[in-house]
């Protein structure tokens, strides 16, 4: 278990000083059983017990050594699993960050944040706990029985025997107890499911009229899981039963070995105390080890699943692979202006010319699949308003993602130019110029004022409104107490989606950004709110290159050209009436749709 | 306070003796520990005397052999009693929670929006048994141990017995206190501050894509890194309270061992106790002490269970009563509830519906949702519901399968009030929502949900209609395919002809079809469509939808906005008298009809 922790930074000096401290404590423990038993043995000859004073005293400060020194060890090593845990999850941060929403979307962005928050946490107590549990089963035991073997050499045979027998019967104990977990897991993953599974489907039981009965089978399914963890219980507990038993038999043996060999008189009463004191001793870091083991195996798997993440390969760097040429930065002063202005003046500014080329794009997910994207070659300068359709799976919401950047294109080349140059680093500086409209976007949980300007952290209350009211949410702000200073998003008003597109409209008009991208905006919404959105959207249109990805072909008479895709490839463009007077794709699609249900 | 207590003292009451019987077992076993090093150090002083006769030696050799043995067996019997009592309660309150909870079920979604509260629940009632295996019975065995001590010493020296009560006292009740105080309040603040940097993340995970084309993502990484640290701040605080209390506890283990090693050496000085019993006395402090050190640490989780208990106790306390108004009382007396069965058998073959002047709303302060609603349905007929979120939809169907009750006016099915049904309106109501639940058993027990006595051949032929049978075949183990590992397989139109078939076999007069199709593709969503209004021929429809695909397969067409019918009919009335569904219709149709002539013209 130690070798993958020699690679953190930091961990050769925490070991160290673990070390050092382990055998200073080591020294301790002996010590204080030493000046004990002497006390003890001295007593018991008839000394007087005013003749005690010194060592009882130095019994106390061997004693109390021991346990500083164990608090120092925490001390150090909670130090140090600290700032590492804390440097992996900033790792961890940066990585999900470049790995982009896409990712964080396959592996469930429940996960991520558990992983991120209480993965770190147990990360942090594995560290914490084997620092001074590798240091203590160490140095602890074999100092300790070297002393004894010193002291009564039959003694020592009996505690070397026991711990090989007591460390074999825990692994053979847990290894059938895993073994049994692994015969029964499919019973045991349903029935400890059940529960959950009753809650999550009580609205569809009470439906279908089941909810009540359903309670009688909670009880027997509870009944039945219990059944299955006792039996688990009884052979898990048998591994801290075996680790309990040997070492007191142990302690015991020695017990009577020493008693009997003083009755004869072989061993005097000194040595046969100090012995039995430190019988414990011995056995007590492989105890400890044992009672953390659930605690460090959980940490360790969080923190192997955080590496994982860590060491996910990007596709490669976007920023290298897409040769970005940023000419004319004409979008840079809209970008300075909109803080001061209301939205108004400047969404009528001058016409950003920005032009994207795409030579022959490629998207393959995994080596050996499919390609979602095959070999797109597009010319398009902006303004204009391109829509991109096809068939689910024909590769729209992949060609958003690759020129948005959430994607990186396995093939190919893609150059915009004309866009606001700068912003952040050297990761796609043209980003800055693409506002993003997904299905459903994302509400954070602070004011909607916030949420507006969540592009333009500084644009003003008055600018804000403007873009509020150009999206349709000057009504929605006027109902709210606090206007748009309302909380909104987790932690305040949940709003529905047509009021969230209006969010995303907004910032949309706020930001000016020269580039829209929108995937499938309105689908989901009811036909009213899709029919006023869509007017509002097309206002934001004007003047921007706009790229729509979408299966509502009513949006297509508004487009200046349109995009067919079929099975990742472009299969025809051209404008609504000329893609009609083609008779191909989509005319295929907008026939389909005429037609009535069968 | 007495309401946390529900989940907590009925249980200590119920299960007094088998409670007494585990702490008995701990307490034993822990003092055990403390006997095998008596009973060792007792047998080495008693052999150094070199008795004549090894029988001598032999009481402390069998003490020693037998604490050694038992201890071990004990503490795991009673690991093993524990578990089985605690699952034992867990059923009982798993059982519990769905009580309260089954009869809101129609409103659980709407009232906790927030993440899956469900989910939250089900595992608060798991944390439930930490209390009593990890706080409960090993403070109530320490105490046991406590008491045996001390009048245990007591017998000897009333004096030591004193200072021994005094020394395990700090260790058992003053420090956990002082830890409690010290500790409690930085607790709740990390907790808090921990919930914040939950929802922090979520923001940041889920509103990815906004923090990267912002560029705002570097600093909100800073910013998150920040908050981490000002938790990580108090938290090294609250670690290196523990680490002190460790020392503490320990620091008072080595002086109640000087303690008793001067008591011992008075005593036998006085002749008041013979010489073995000095080492005897002395090393069973370790092991005594030691069942009080890890005390202070059961007693701090005590917070931890709070949360836990606290929603629990919110859901039992909403239980009772509802949100004031509306909720059809569940049971009925028994020959009511064989009216009723009657009333449902009834129904079953003919259930006209009719909204007669309905208005509701959720309670005096808020806004009615829906307002002088008057629809009559005739058994049979085909009705879409059309209109924005917070058109007062929901509430419509709520109000329909009874489990809200109007404030004015009366909603009847085949003449009955819709509430009066109550558990029966299954038989006569069935639905179809965005998201049906699929269970974690066999492809064929969901199905069979919809009539528990369906026979193999009922559920296929039900599969059949709905056009999976072959998709189902097609799995390795057919119909017998555990849903977890077909609902991977399972596109979500499949998902939802799964429920379609349950809803076949349910087999009632009237089908609520709640946006089924919300969320798939156009052709899916046709296909779907078409397999809907085939298999269901015959039965009321009421179909709420945010599209018009389908619209002119209805008979009539509803449009809802602020608890009102702002627009009704057929789609042919509709489309001749309303240029504002002309617009709409043109959306999902673009096209047809209007641009139908351009469409030829063109081509």
């Amino acid at each position: 278990m130690g070798r993958s922790l020699m690679k953190y930074s930091g961990i050769r000096s925490v070991l160290l000083v673990t070390a050092v401290l382990t055998l200073l404590q080591t020294a301790a423990i002996i010590g204080a059983a030493y000046w004990l038993a002497e006390t003890i043995s001295a007593l018991f000859a008839g000394e007087p017990l005013a003749r005690q004073a010194w060592s009882m005293l130095l019994f106390l400060l061997a004693f109390a050594a021991r346990h500083v020194m164990t608090t120092l060890q925490q001390k150090a090593a909670y130090r140090f699993a600290s700032a590492t845990s804390a440097a992996m999850r900033r790792e961890l941060m940066e990585k999900l960050f470049r790995l982009g929403p896409r990712f964080s979307s396959v592996k469930g962005t429940g996960n991520l944040v558990t992983l991120a928050l209480e993965g770190v946490t147990m990360f942090r107590s594995y560290l914490e706990l084997i620092i001074p549990r590798m240091a203590g089963t160490a140095v602890i035991p074999a100092i300790v029985l070297g002393y004894v073997y010193w002291l009564d050499v039959r003694s020592g045979i009996i505690l070397t025997l026991t711990m090989p027998i007591l460390i074999v019967f825990m692994v053979l104990i847990g290894l059938a107890a895993r073994k049994g977990m692994e015969a029964q897991w499919e019973s045991y993953r349903s029935l400890s499911n059940h529960f959950v599974d009753s809650l999550r489907g009580l609205e569809t039981l009470k439906f279908l009229g089941q909810s009540r009965a359903h309670a009688s089978m909670i009880a027997r399914v509870s009944d039945k899981y219990r059944a299955a963890t006792m039996r688990t219980l009884r052979v898990a507990f048998l591994s801290s039963f075996a680790l309990d038993f040997f070492t007191m038999l142990s302690v015991a043996s020695v017990a009577v070995n020493l008693g009997l060999r003083l009755v004869n008189g072989e061993i005097m009463l000194f040595p046969a105390l100090t012995v039995l004191i430190l019988a414990p001793e011995y056995f007590l870091p492989v105890r400890m080890v044992g009672a953390d083991y659930h605690a460090t195996l959980n940490g360790k798997e969080a923190g192997e699943a955080i590496q994982a993440i860590i060491d996910e390969p990007l596709d490669d760097e976007p920023a290298r692979m897409l040769k970005q040429k940023v000419e004319t930065p004409v979008a840079e002063n809209v970008g300075s202006m909109a803080g001061a202005l209301p939205f108004a003046r400047y969404a009528a500014a001058e016409k950003p010319t920005v032009s994207l080329t795409l030579s022959s794009v490629s998207v393959q997910h995994e080596a050996e699949g499919a390609c979602s994207l095959k070999d797109i070659s597009l010319h398009i300068k902006g303004p204009a308003r391109i829509g991109i359709i096809g068939a689910s799976g024909a590769g729209k919401s992949t060609l958003i993602d690759v020129l948005s950047g959430f994607k990186t294109p396995s093939g190919g080349t893609m150059n915009w130019s004309g866009m606001p140059s700068g912003s952040e680093g050297n990761d796609g500086g043209w980003r800055s110029g693409i506002t993003y409209i997904p299905q459903q976007p994302y509400i954070f949980s602070s004011s909607l004022a916030d949420n507006i300007r969540f592009y333009m952290p500084d644009a003003s209350d008055e600018a804000v409104r403007g873009a509020a009211a150009a999206a349709g949410l000057a009504e929605l702000a006027g109902q709210l107490p606090q206007d748009i200073h309302e909380m909104i998003g987790g932690g305040g008003r949940p709003l529905s989606g047509g009021q969230a597109q209006r969010v995303a409209l907004a910032r949309a008009f706020l930001g000016g950004r020269p580039v829209v991208m929108l995937d499938e905006p309105t689908a989901h919404l009811d036909i009213e709110t899709e029919y006023e959105l869509k007017e509002q959207m097309l206002q934001l249109f004007r003047n921007k290159l706009v790229f729509l990805a979408t299966h509502r072909l009513h949006w297509m008479p508004d487009m200046d050209h349109i995009i067919v895709l079929r099975q990742g490839m472009v299969a025809e463009t051209g404008t609504h009436e000329q893609l009609l007077a083609r008779r191909g794709v989509y005319y295929e699609m907008m026939t389909a749709q005429q037609e009535g249900l069968h | 306070m007495k309401s946390r207590e529900s989940w907590l003292a009925p249980y200590v009451a119920r299960y007094f003796w088998q409670f007494a019987i585990i702490v008995g077992l701990g307490a034993i076993a822990l003092l055990s520990a403390g006997a095998l090093m008596f009973t060792s150090g007792a047998l080495i002083s008693k052999s150094a005397l070199r008795p004549e006769n090894i029988l001598m030696v032999y009481v402390p050799i069998v003490g020693v052999r037998t604490f050694g043995i038992t201890r071990a067996v004990i503490h795991y019997i009673e690991r093993l009693t524990g578990h089985h009592v605690i699952l034992r309660i867990l059923s009982g309150m798993r059982v519990r929670l769905y009580r309260i909870l089954e009869p809101q079920a129609l409103f659980l979604s709407s009232r906790f929006r927030t993440g899956d509260l469900l989910g939250v629940l089900a595992d608060d009632v798991e944390q439930l048994q930490n209390v009593y295996l990890r706080t409960i019975f090993p403070a109530a065995a320490s105490l046991v141990i406590y008491a045996a001590i001390v009048i245990m010493l007591g017998t000897f020296d009333w004096g030591f017995a004193i200072a021994a009560a005094l020394y395990m006292g700090f260790l058992l009740i003053v420090l956990p206190c002082i830890s409690l105080l010290l500790t409690h309040r930085k607790n709740r603040a990390v907790k808090r501050e921990r919930s914040h940097l939950y929802q922090k993340l979520t923001d940041a995970v889920l509103g990815m894509a906004d923090w990267t084309l912002s560029g705002r993502h570097a600093g909100f990484i800073r910013s998150y890194e920040e908050d981490e640290a000002a938790v990580a701040r108090k938290d090294a605080g609250l670690r290196s309270w523990a680490r002190w209390r460790v020392l503490i506890g320990q620091m008072t283990v080595g002086l109640a061992v000087v303690t008793t090693l001067y008591w011992a050496g008075g005593q036998y000085e006085q002749q008041l106790l013979s010489a073995p019993m000095i080492a005897a006395f002395v090393l069973a402090v370790f092991p005594v002490m030691d069942v009080f050190l890890p005390l202070s640490d059961a007693v701090e989780r005590i917070p931890q269970y709070r949360s836990s208990y606290d929603r629990l106790h919110d859901i039992t306390a909403r239980g009772g009563g509802d949100d004031g108004n509306s909720v059809a009382a569940g049971g009925h007396s028994g020959a009511d509830s064989r009216m009723m069965k009657d009333a449902a058998a009834a129904a079953k073959g003919q259930a006209p519906i009719s909204f007669h002047n309905v208005s509701h709303r959720y309670s005096e302060a808020e806004p009615w949702t829906v307002r002088e609603l008057s629809l009559h349905i005739p058994q049979g007929h085909r009705i879409a519901v059309l209109g924005r979120s917070g058109a007062g939809k929901s509430t419509l169907l709520k109000l329909l399968q009874g489990a809200l009750i109007p404030g004015r006016g009366a909603v009847t099915i085949n003449g009955v009030s819709a509430a009066q049904y109550g558990e029966d309106i299954p038989r006569i109501v069935s639905v179809l929502n965005q998201s049906p639940h699929l269970f974690d058993t066999s492809i064929a027990h969901n199905i069979r949900l919809g009539r528990r006595d369906a026979t193999d051949e009922e559920v296929r032929q039900a599969a059949k209609a709905v056009m999976l049978d072959e998709m189902i075949q097609s799995l390795p183990l057919g119909y017998d395919t555990p849903m977890h590992e077909a609902g991977r397989r399972f596109s979500g139109g499949e998902r939802q002809r799964v429920a379609l078939a349950r809803i076949l076999l349910q087999d009632t007069p009237v089908v609520v079809l709640d946006e089924p199709t919300v969320g798939l593709d156009p052709m899916t969503e046709r296909e779907l469509l078409s397999t809907i209004f085939r298999t269901l021929e015959g039965r009321t429809l009421i179909w709420v939808t945010h599209h018009l695909v389908g619209a002119d397969q209805m008979n009539e067409i509803v449009f809802m906005d602020g608890g009102r019918i702002t627009m009704q009919g057929s789609h042919a009335e509709l489309m001749n008298h309303h240029p504002h569904y002309q617009r709409l219709y043109r959306l999902d149709r673009p096209g047809a009809p209007a641009r139908e002539k351009r469409l030829s013209e063109i081509v």
